[in-house]
C-alpha cells in the first residue's frame, strides 16, 4: 500500500462521487427542462412516469439504451463512432477542475485530501477551455461522419460558432484573470469571498458585469442552446449533426450537452459569482457555532448559483427564437468581441491605476 | 367591360372568335383563337384601358366530342379596374399546344405545367414543362381527360415500393444519382467551364420537420446560400377535381374540407358561394351573417395556427403553444355549432347547417373579449424582439410587382403593399355592412406579411363583434325547392315538398348550363372555384385555384440569393397547407 495507490483511490472516489453528481444532475436537467418549459407554455410536461413524471429521466435512459445502433450506410464506422465520445469526455473532464466547496483539506493516511475540488491544479480554467474546444471535434466528425448532407451543414456551423465564441468565452474571462491573478478556479473563488460586493461581476475597481454578459452569451451559443442552436436548428438541418445517431450515441451527444450545460454554469458561478462564497460575509453556520458545517452552507450556494444559471438556460430556450448563421457570426465578431476586448483594456486600466 | 370587348374586336378581328356576355353572373368570356393568343394576352395585359395584370388561373376543360377537343381557360382579373375576363381558346386533340403566356404572366409557369400534367396541353415557350402534381415517370395518360376512368387505371399494383410477394427484392444501390436527373434542380444548364464550382444539391422534404407537409424542395446550394429552389410537388394529390366530377355538387362539400384543412370553413364558404352562383339563388340575411362570423373565425383559427408555425419555424417554441390554447377555444366553439373540430362540413348550399345557439353567441363573446389581450401576449414576445425583427425583416422580399406578376393573392400581396382583398373588393357575406380596415404592408417582407396577419386577426374579432350585435332573426337555409332540400316537417307532411325531397336525394340538384368562377377571401388568399355545368347534377369540371399551389410558383424567386434558414420562413410566411396545394 504505497503513498501512490492511496492517492490513486481517493482521486477515483472523489471522480465517481463528482461524476455521479454532474450525471444525476443532467437526469434532472433533462426533467427539469421539460417541466419548466411546459409551465411556461402553459401545460404540463412529462406527467405519465411515476408521480408527476419524475422517473422520466430513467425511462427515457432505459428506451435510449434499449434503441437499435443504426450506422448510416457510408458512413465512416470508426469516426462515426469516435464522435459522440469525443463530445462526451471533454464535457465531463472539465469538472476535475471545478471546486464545489470550501477548500477544507485533511490528512488521511499521511496525504492531503482536498474534498471538494479533484484537482486544484494552477492553470485551471485554461484546462477546461482547451477540453471544450476539443469537443467541437466530436460535432464536426459527427456531422462529417454521418454521410448526410444535413448532418454536414450541421457540423460546419458547428465548427464555425464553436471558433467564434470559444474566443469569446476566453476573452470575457480574462478580466476576472487580471484581478484574480491566477489561472487556478480554487484561487479565484477563493479572492471572492466576502460577501457579493467581492464577486467578480461587482468588484472594485473594475465591475466585470460586461465581460459577465458576453460570457452568458457566448456560453450559451457554445453549448449550442437556443437561441444559438444551428447546428441542431430542428427546422432546418432536421437535428443537425446527430440526425443520423441513435440510441447510445445519440444519448452520448445529449448528455454532453447537457454536461456541457452543467460545465458552463459551474463556470460562471466560480469565475463571476463569486464560486462557493455567500453573498454576505463569511457563512450562517460559522455565525451559530457550527462552523464544522460551514462547507454545506457554501456547497448550497454553489449549487444554487449554478442553478439559476441552468434556469436562464431553459428561459431563454422558452423565450427566444433563434438566430440566423450570418446574424449570429455578426454577432460574435462584431458585437461580442470588441466588448470582451475593451472589457480588457478597461480591467488592465482600472488594475493598473487602483492597485490593490 | 363594353367599350374594352369592342376595342377587342376590332382590334383582332380574327383573333376574337366570339364574347360570351352572362348578365346574370356579370362574367365575360372571350373566345379566341389558340394561334393569336400571345398577341391577345399582350394587349390584355398591357393597354391602359384593360390591365389584366393579374392572372388569377389556368384551367383546361376536355370536350371529346368536339373537332376543336381541348379547351384551355385563361381567368385573368385586373386589379386596377377590379374586373375579370375569361379567356378561353381551343386546341385540337392530335396537336394540343398553345403559346405559353409565362412571358407575360410570371404566374403561368406553375398553372400552365399543371395544365399539361392534367390535361395533356402541351405550352409553346414554357421553359420548364414537367409533371407537377403526377409523378415524373408517370405514364398512364392525363388523368382529367374525360377517357381517363376517375378509379385510375389499375397502376397502384405497379408502386415500386409497395413490396410484392412474387417479386424478388430490389437490389439497394448505394451510387450517386446520375446527372442529367440532378439537371432539373441546377440553376445553370452546364457548368462553366472557367471556374469550378461545388454546388451542393439538398433534397428537403417530403419527410421533414418543417416542410408543412409532405413538400419537397430541391436546393442547389453556394455554401448555405440558395443558388435555386425547386418546389416537387404532389405528395398530397388526391384528385379532387377528377373526383369531383363523378360527385353530385352537395357531396362535394366534404371533398373541401379536405383542401385547405387548416382553414376547413373557408374552403366550405368558397364552394358553396361558387355553387350559389352558379344556381342564382339568395341567401337568407341570418344564414349570410352565420357565414361571415364563422368564415372570420375560422381565419383566426387559420392565422393562430400559421403564428405558431412560423414562429416555431424561426425557433420560438412558446409561441406555438399559446396560439394553440386559443385555437383550441374557437375549435370547442365549431365542435358546439357542427359537431367536428377540423373537417367541419357546415356550409350548405343555400345556407348553413345549424343555428348560433345563445350559449354560443355569449361564449363568442367572452372570446372576443379577451382575444386583443392574447394578441397582445403574442406580440410580447415576437413583435419587438431584436432576434424576430432579424429573422423576419428584409428576408424573402417580393414586389408589389412581382407578387402581382406570379398572381399572388391574400397577405402575400397584400404584404408588398397592394390592397386586394376579396372581401372588400366584389363584397360578399355581410362584408360590406360592416366596418372593417384592410391592413396593408410595404416592404413585401416577412415582417410585413407576420404583421398583417396579426392585425387582420383584430380586424376578424372587429368583425365578428359587429355581425354578433347585429345577428338578424330568420331562417338560416334559402327557399329554393327546387335546388335546397326543404325542411323535414315540411317533406313529412306537403306532397310538393316531398317531390323535391326526392328528386335531389335520388338525383342532385341540377344546375342551368352555364359556367361561373368565384372566388373567395380565404385566410391564406384568393380561393376561387371555376364550374363548368352541362345542366346535369354533376359538375362537368370544376377547377380549384388554390392560393398555395400559386404562392410555390413565386417560391424560387423568393428564396434565391437567402439562406436555408430562411427557407423555412418562407414557407411559413406563405401559410403554406399541402392539402390545398396538392389537392
Amino acid at each position: 500500500m504505497t503513498e501512490l495507490s492511496l492517492r490513486l483511490a481517493v482521486s477515483l472516489a472523489q471522480i465517481a462521487a463528482v461524476m455521479g453528481v454532474v450525471m444525476l444532475t443532467v437526469m434532472i436537467l433533462t426533467l427539469a427542462e421539460r417541466k419548466v418549459l411546459g409551465w411556461m407554455q402553459d401545460r404540463m410536461g412529462p406527467m405519465e412516469v411515476g408521480p408527476y413524471g419524475i422517473l422520466q429521466p430513467i425511462a427515457d435512459g432505459l428506451k435510449l439504451f434499449f434503441k437499435e445502433d443504426i450506422v448510416p450506410a457510408g458512413a465512416n464506422k470508426f469516426m462515426f463512432s469516435l464522435a459522440p465520445i469525443l463530445a462526451m469526455v471533454p464535457a465531463l473532464i472539465g469538472f476535475a477542475v471545478i471546486p464545489f466547496g470550501p477548500s477544507n483539506k485533511f490528512e488521511l493516511f499521511g496525504i492531503t485530501v482536498e474534498p471538494f475540488v479533484i484537482s486544484d491544479i494552477n492553470i485551471g480554467i485554461l484546462y477546461i477551455l482547451a477540453f471544450a474546444s476539443i469537443g467541437a471535434y466530436g460535432i464536426i466528425l459527427g456531422g462529417w461522419a454521418s454521410n448526410s448532407k444535413y448532418s454536414l451543414l450541421g457540423g460546419l456551423r458547428s465548427a464555425a460558432q464553436v471558433i467564434s465564441y470559444e474566443l469569446n468565452v476566453g476573452l470575457a474571462i480574462v478580466g476576472v484573470l487580471i484581478l484574480a491573478g491566477s489561472l487556478s478556479l480554487v484561487k479565484i473563488t477563493e479572492a471572492q469571498s466576502g460577501g457579493f460586493w467581492h464577486w467578480y461581476v461587482f468588484a472594485l475597481p473594475a465591475p466585470q458585469i460586461f465581460a459577465f454578459v458576453v460570457y452568458v452569451i457566448s456560453a450559451v451559443a457554445e453549448t449550442n442552446r437556443v437561441p444559438f442552436d444551428l447546428p441542431e436548428a430542428e427546422s432546418e438541418l432536421v437535428a443537425g449533426f446527430f440526425t443520423e445517431y441513435s440510441g447510445m450515441r445519440f444519448a452520448f451527444f445529449f448528455i454532453a450537452e447537457y454536461a456541457n450545460m452543467v460545465l458552463v454554469s459551474c463556470v460562471a458561478a466560480a469565475m463571476f459569482l463569486g464560486g462557493w462564497n455567500a453573498p454576505y460575509p463569511g457563512t450562517i453556520l460559522e455565525h451559530v457555532g457550527l462552523g464544522q458545517f460551514a462547507w454545506a452552507e457554501n456547497i448550497a450556494w454553489f449549487t444554487v448559483k449554478a442553478y439559476l444559471f441552468l434556469f436562464l438556460f431553459f428561459w431563454l430556450r422558452a423565450t427566444l427564437p433563434r438566430l440566423r448563421y450570418d446574424q449570429l457570426m455578426k454577432f460574435g465578431w462584431k458585437v461580442m468581441l470588441p466588448i470582451a476586448l475593451g472589457n480588457i483594456v478597461v480591467t488592465s486600466i482600472a488594475v493598473y491605476l487602483f492597485p490593490r | 367591360m363594353q367599350p374594352l370587348i369592342e376595342t377587342l374586336m376590332t382590334r383582332f378581328p380574327r383573333a376574337v372568335l366570339s364574347v360570351e356576355a352572362d348578365t346574370a353572373r356579370a362574367e365575360v368570356s372571350v373566345r379566341i383563337a389558340a394561334d393569336r393568343l400571345i398577341e391577345v394576352a399582350r394587349f390584355l395585359h398591357d393597354a391602359p384601358e384593360a390591365l389584366f395584370d393579374h392572372l388569377s388561373d389556368i384551367c383546361s376543360v376536355d370536350y371529346p366530342e368536339d373537332r376543336q377537343r381541348f379547351e384551355v381557360v385563361y381567368l385573368l382579373h385586373s386589379l386596377p379596374y377590379r374586373r375579370r375576363l375569361r379567356l378561353k381558346a381551343r386546341v385540337p386533340e392530335d396537336n394540343p399546344a398553345i403559346a405559353s403566356v409565362t412571358g407575360i404572366w410570371k404566374g403561368a409557369e406553375f398553372l400552365e405545367r399543371e395544365v399539361y400534367d392534367m390535361m395533356g396541353i402541351t405550352f409553346s415557350g414554357h421553359p420548364d414543362l414537367r409533371r407537377i402534381l403526377m409523378p415524373e415517370d408517370y405514364a398512364e395518360g392525363f388523368p382529367l381527360r374525360k377517357d381517363f376512368p376517375a378509379e385510375g387505371r389499375g397502376w397502384r399494383s405497379q408502386f415500386d415500393f409497395i413490396p410484392r410477394l412474387d417479386e424478388a427484392p430490389v437490389e439497394q444501390t448505394d451510387s450517386e444519382i446520375p446527372e442529367r436527373d440532378k439537371q432539373a434542380f441546377r440553376a445553370e444548364a452546364a457548368p462553366s467551364s472557367s471556374r469550378r464550382r461545388e454546388e451542393l444539391l439538398l433534397n428537403m422534404g417530403p419527410q421533414h420537420p418543417s416542410t408543412h407537409g409532405v413538400l419537397r424542395v430541391v436546393l442547389e446550394l453556394d455554401g448555405e446560400r440558395i443558388v435555386k429552389a425547386t418546389p416537387d410537388l404532389g405528395y398530397l394529390h388526391r384528385g379532387v377535381e377528377k373526383l369531383s366530377e363523378g360527385l353530385a355538387y352537395m357531396q362535394i362539400i366534404p371533398h373541401t374540407d379536405r383542401l385547405d384543412y387548416v382553414c376547413a370553413m373557408a374552403n366550405n364558404y368558397a364552394y358553396v358561394r361558387a355553387v350559389e352562383k352558379l344556381l342564382g339563388i339568395t341567401i337568407p340575411e341570418r344564414a349570410e351573417y352565420i357565414r361571415t362570423i364563422v368564415a372570420e373565425m375560422q381565419r383566426i383559427v387559420g392565422h393562430l395556427f400559421w403564428l405558431g408555425t412560423q414562429a416555431l419555424d424561426i425557433g420560438a417554441m412558446t409561441v406555438f403553444f399559446w396560439t394553440f390554447r386559443e385555437r383550441e377555444v374557437l375549435l370547442d366553439m365549431f365542435e358546439k355549432l357542427c359537431g367536428a373540430r377540423l373537417t367541419l362540413n357546415y356550409y350548405r348550399i343555400g345556407g348553413v347547417d345549424s343555428d348560433f345557439t345563445p350559449d354560443l353567441v355569449l361564449r363568442l363573446k367572452t372570446f372576443l373579449d379577451t382575444f386583443p389581450e392574447k394578441v397582445k401576449e403574442y406580440d410580447s414576445l415576437i413583435a419587438s424582439n431584436r432576434i424576430w425583427l432579424g429573422r423576419t425583416k428584409n428576408v424573402a422580399v417580393i414586389s408589389a410587382e412581382d407578387a402581382i406578376s406570379f398572381g399572388c393573392t391574400g397577405p402575400v400581396l397584400r404584404g408588398s403593399g397592394v390592397a386586394y382583398d376579396i372581401r372588400k373588393e366584389e363584397p360578399y357575406g355581410v362584408y360590406d355592412k360592416v366596418d372593417w380596415e384592410v391592413p396593408v404592408g410595404k416592404n413585401g417582407d416577412t415582417y410585413d406579411r407576420y404583421w398583417i396577419r396579426m392585425e387582420e386577426m383584430r380586424q376578424s374579432a372587429r368583425i365578428i363583434r359587429q355581425c354578433l350585435d347585429q345577428l338578424p332573426a330568420g331562417p338560416i337555409i334559402a327557399d329554393a325547392p327546387q335546388y335546397i332540400p326543404p325542411p323535414k316537417q315540411h317533406v313529412m307532411r306537403d306532397m310538393e315538398s316531398l317531390i323535391h325531397h326526392f328528386i335531389i336525394f335520388t338525383q342532385g340538384l341540377k344546375p342551368p348550363k352555364a359556367e361561373t368562377y368565384c372566388a373567395t377571401e380565404a385566410p391564406k388568399g384568393e380561393l376561387g372555384f371555376f364550374i363548368v355545368s352541362d345542366g346535369s347534377a354533376r359538375p362537368y369540371r370544376l377547377k380549384i385555384r388554390s392560393p398555395s399551389f400559386v404562392h410555390m410558383g413565386a417560391f424560387d424567386h423568393m428564396a434565391r440569393g437567402y439562406l436555408i434558414s430562411d427557407i423555412i420562413t418562407i414557407f411559413g410566411t406563405y401559410d403554406i397547407v399541402m392539402g390545398e396545394c396538392d389537392r
